[in-house]
């Protein structure tokens, strides 16, 4: 798995008043792993601003989240951007309902 | 915490990554006058009940590298940039937000808080390989 040693460390990432977090593509480069043709879970994906994000570099993207309304919301936008590759589903963090061994990369992201 | 780890590590193959970002409240966030390259005029700090959440997060990160569960590719931190229209759309921001405390503490003096400010926060960030 690539990931870069260097990529981004200390950068100063834009942001805006509705974008309270870095906009998702600035958020994944500047931790310097390369999604391309991974399978990756974003745990605690809320309504998927991080996951929509990862979902245009990755194979596929599984989004979770205790959430329901923001599960809708995140695949209402999915629908919007005619994205096929990522999935919404209802989760908690502590006890996935999920495959051992089934994706290359995890997302904890303000979620711990 | 250390559940949502060994979860995270449970569905993760050989080698996978697990990424942990966060805010962190171990420094505070800084105001700008003007835009991103301004002067910095202030600081703002976290609320305590928040920074005890963190320091469990961050105890909960130990425990799983301890235990060789993971082990370190990389850390690092970047800075998230939110712009404001004045002091009254920040305080109106902090008087809403649950990490933030309440109150910039300035340090210039009233007169010079007016126009345009940057607050930026800083995103603290690991990347663990499954082991």
């Amino acid at each position: 798995m690539q990931v870069s040693a260097t990529a981004s460390v200390g950068q100063l990432v834009p942001g805006g008043l509705g974008y309270l977090r870095p906009p998702a593509e600035i958020e994944l480069a500047a931790y310097g792993v390369d999604l391309r043709g991974l399978r990756v879970a974003d745990i605690g994906a809320g309504e998927g601003r991080l996951a929509l994000g990862a979902a245009r570099r990755a194979d596929r993207v599984l989004a979770i989240d205790p959430d329901r309304s923001a599960l809708a919301r995140g695949r209402a936008e999915a629908k919007r951007l005619g994205m096929r590759n990522i999935t919404f589903r209802e989760g908690a963090a502590q006890s996935l309902e999920l495959a051992d061994g089934s994706f290359e990369v995890a997302i904890l992201s303000w979620t711990l | 915490m250390v559940d949502a780890l060994e979860e995270a590590r449970r569905i993760l193959v050989d080698g996978g990554v697990l990424v942990d970002a966060r805010p962190d409240s171990r420094v505070a966030a800084r105001v700008r006058s003007g835009g991103a390259r301004g002067t910095i005029i202030g600081t703002i700090g976290t609320q305590r009940e928040t920074k005890t959440d963190d320091q469990l997060s961050d105890r909960a990160v130990r425990d799983v590298l301890r235990r060789g569960l993971f082990r370190s590719r990389r850390r690092g931190r970047i800075w998230h940039a939110i712009p404001f229209e004045d002091r009254s759309e920040l305080q109106d921001y902090l008087g809403d937000h649950l990490r933030f405390s309440r109150r910039v503490s300035w340090r210039v003096p009233a007169a010079k808080r007016d126009g345009r400010l940057v607050v930026e926060r800083a995103v603290r960030f690991e990347i663990l390989e499954r082991r």
